[in-house]
């Protein structure tokens, strides 16, 4: 018997917490053959099963190698629904710009947060390790993006961090350029005194706080 | 009055004998501290010290001579050894450390396994090795640190680091062999460090923490490789400090059974704790290097004191010190643990 699209969608969910690459690209061409709707099949799927895995993550269940791996996951599945989502329901995907501040060159942080974000089907665009404040401003405005968020891993950079926020005050967009921070060295009092517009604790977190911002 | 020289301090602390007082170090690699400041006065700076031997001697010796820590710690960043086995290298500037420009393999089914004696072919093993025989011959009284990039760190700095934390599941067998080989370099490396006068080895090993491994996989890859490299340097008949970054509350138990001769850890880890916990223990940190840079001189003699009270057997900064950290901040830190 086939399943339905719902038992469909907590097969794929279910299939990217256990890290099962080659069963979430079965479920995928299976709910693509039934003609299940795809973007909801990611949306209600893959995407709900990397929440689940981040929120065993934040549990200390799971540990970066395990979030990695549901990850590739959701990634796999991606590919293969992507094409068959109907035009008039993809509705543009929300931008977020992540970077690693400049003189820090340590991405791991970074880099568990933009594949949280590209789980939960937001556009990332990356910007690096390493990167200027004038850099993090620049490539928000040229991608039309209305969220940074900045690591840190070392106290060494921090106060680069104020020059980001005080950069987009100076070039008016205050409000409407909004910066997260994380990182190890960042508390969330740091974010305070910085006037940042959000701490996060953790990558997972950071899915909350990009989905509060853009209201999505 | 100091009856001991720093180098019998710092060896004797490291066996558990007794001391006049607490050593105060930092041990070179990912925890130098090779300040803007310094540099700016003495003209002798990086990112050129990182290849000419000279250059970093010198600096070595500035970095002691200035901050009032009792080693020499040698080199000033952790992309030796990722450079010797295949990776480019950004060099940064003054104020910036070194970092992989691109990892040399994409997943650890692709690592050339280069063989042993491969490491001494790399001109900055051979500036980090005549740097270390030059000040231990001319500094006999000053131990001469040789920082060693941990196994996982230098694994993760071969191999582009996602891929290789998912290998580290997906691939097992693979991921040990590369870390087997890792260590096997690593270990030609320390032989050709203590052979020229290092005083003490000092792992740091960023990539091994419970944070980003989980305790499962700590227990699995980083305590054997960690040990695997202790046991060799112990037979070299030189001690072993290993830094654990992070928060490490997960992966206590096995902090215990790592092999090193102190173990060094990061500022929100309570070592008074710890030292209660594990009497055998020798503890080495954890001076918040936030408060090193952004603090004032009160606060950081006051909180020195604190370590101290704390009966903490090696006093050193907890992580990497910030560049633009200024020397009176390091001085005060060092001034309060040798007043005792």
């Amino acid at each position: 018997m086939s399943k339905s699209a719902e038992e469909l969608y907590e097969a794929l969910a279910d299939a990217v917490v256990d890290m099962d690459e080659d069963l979430v690209a079965d479920l995928a061409k299976e709910a693509v053959a039934a003609g299940v709707d795809a973007l909801a099949a990611i949306d209600q799927g893959l995407a709900r099963g990397m929440e689940r895995a981040g929120k065993l993550f934040e549990e200390e269940e799971y540990f970066v190698p395990e979030l990695l791996m549901c990850s590739d996951a959701v990634n796999t599945g991606i590919d293969i629904l992507k094409p068959h989502i109907k035009m008039d329901a993809a509705a543009e995907k929300h931008k977020v710009v992540v970077g690693v501040i400049e003189g820090d060159t340590h991405d791991i942080g970074k880099n568990l947060v933009k594949v949280m974000l590209n789980s939960a089907n937001f556009d990332v665009i990356d910007a690096g390790r390493d990167v200027p404040p004038a850099v993090f401003v620049d490539t928000a405005i040229q991608e039309g993006a209305s969220v940074i968020m900045i690591a840190a891993l070392m106290t060494t950079t921090m106060d680069k961090i104020g020059d980001t926020i005080q950069l987009i005050k100076e070039r008016g967009l205050a409000g409407k350029l909004r910066v997260v921070i994380g990182g190890a060295p960042i508390s969330p009092a740091f974010a305070k005194k910085v006037e940042a517009d959000a701490y996060s604790v953790n990558a997972n977190a950071a899915v909350r706080i990009a989905r509060e911002m853009l209201s999505c | 009055m100091d009856v001991l020289s720093p180098k019998e301090r710092l060896l004797r602390s490291l066996k558990k004998e007794k001391v006049d007082r607490h050593p105060i170090i930092c041990p070179g690699g990912m925890m130098n501290a090779a300040l803007v400041e310094i540099m700016q006065k003495t003209g002798h700076t990086l990112p050129e010290a990182h290849h000419v031997d000279s250059l970093m001697r010198e600096l070595a010796f500035d970095v002691q001579a200035n901050t009032g820590f009792e080693n020499f710690g040698i080199p000033f960043c952790m992309t030796i050894e990722a450079e010797a086995l295949g990776s480019p290298i950004d060099f940064g500037t003054l104020a910036c450390e070194p970092k992989i420009k691109q990892e040399a393999y994409s997943s650890v089914k692709e690592v050339r396994f280069l063989p042993r004696g491969s490491m001494e072919k790399s001109s900055r093993v051979a500036a980090v090795v005549q740097s270390l025989h030059y000040l231990s011959e001319k500094y006999p009284d000053v131990p001469a640190i040789g920082s060693l990039t941990g196994p996982l760190s230098t694994a993760a700095s071969i191999v582009d680091p996602m891929t290789f934390l998912k290998q580290l599941r997906r691939e097992k067998e693979m991921a040990h062999k590369v870390l087997t080989y890792v260590c096997e370099q690593l270990i030609d490396y320390a032989q050709l460090m203590v052979d020229n006068g290092a005083a003490v080895i000092s792992i740091a090993d960023p990539t091994a923490t419970g944070e980003i491994l989980g305790p499962k996989m700590f227990q699995e890859y980083a305590v054997p490789y960690l040990n695997m490299i202790a046991d060799a340097i112990h037979a070299m008949g030189v001690p072993v400090i290993i830094h654990i970054c992070g928060e490490m509350a997960m992966v206590k138990p096995q902090i215990a059974s790592l092999h090193g001769d102190a173990i060094s850890v990061d500022a929100f880890v309570n070592l008074k704790q710890m030292k209660d916990e594990y009497h055998s223990l020798t503890t080495m940190g954890n001076l918040s290097t936030y408060l090193l840079e952004f603090s004032d001189p009160e606060v950081i003699y006051q909180q020195a004191k604190g370590l101290l009270k704390n009966n903490i057997d090696i006093i050193a900064p907890a992580c990497g010190l910030s560049t633009s950290t200024k020397l009176a901040n390091i001085h005060a830190f060092t001034t309060a643990i040798k007043e005792g």
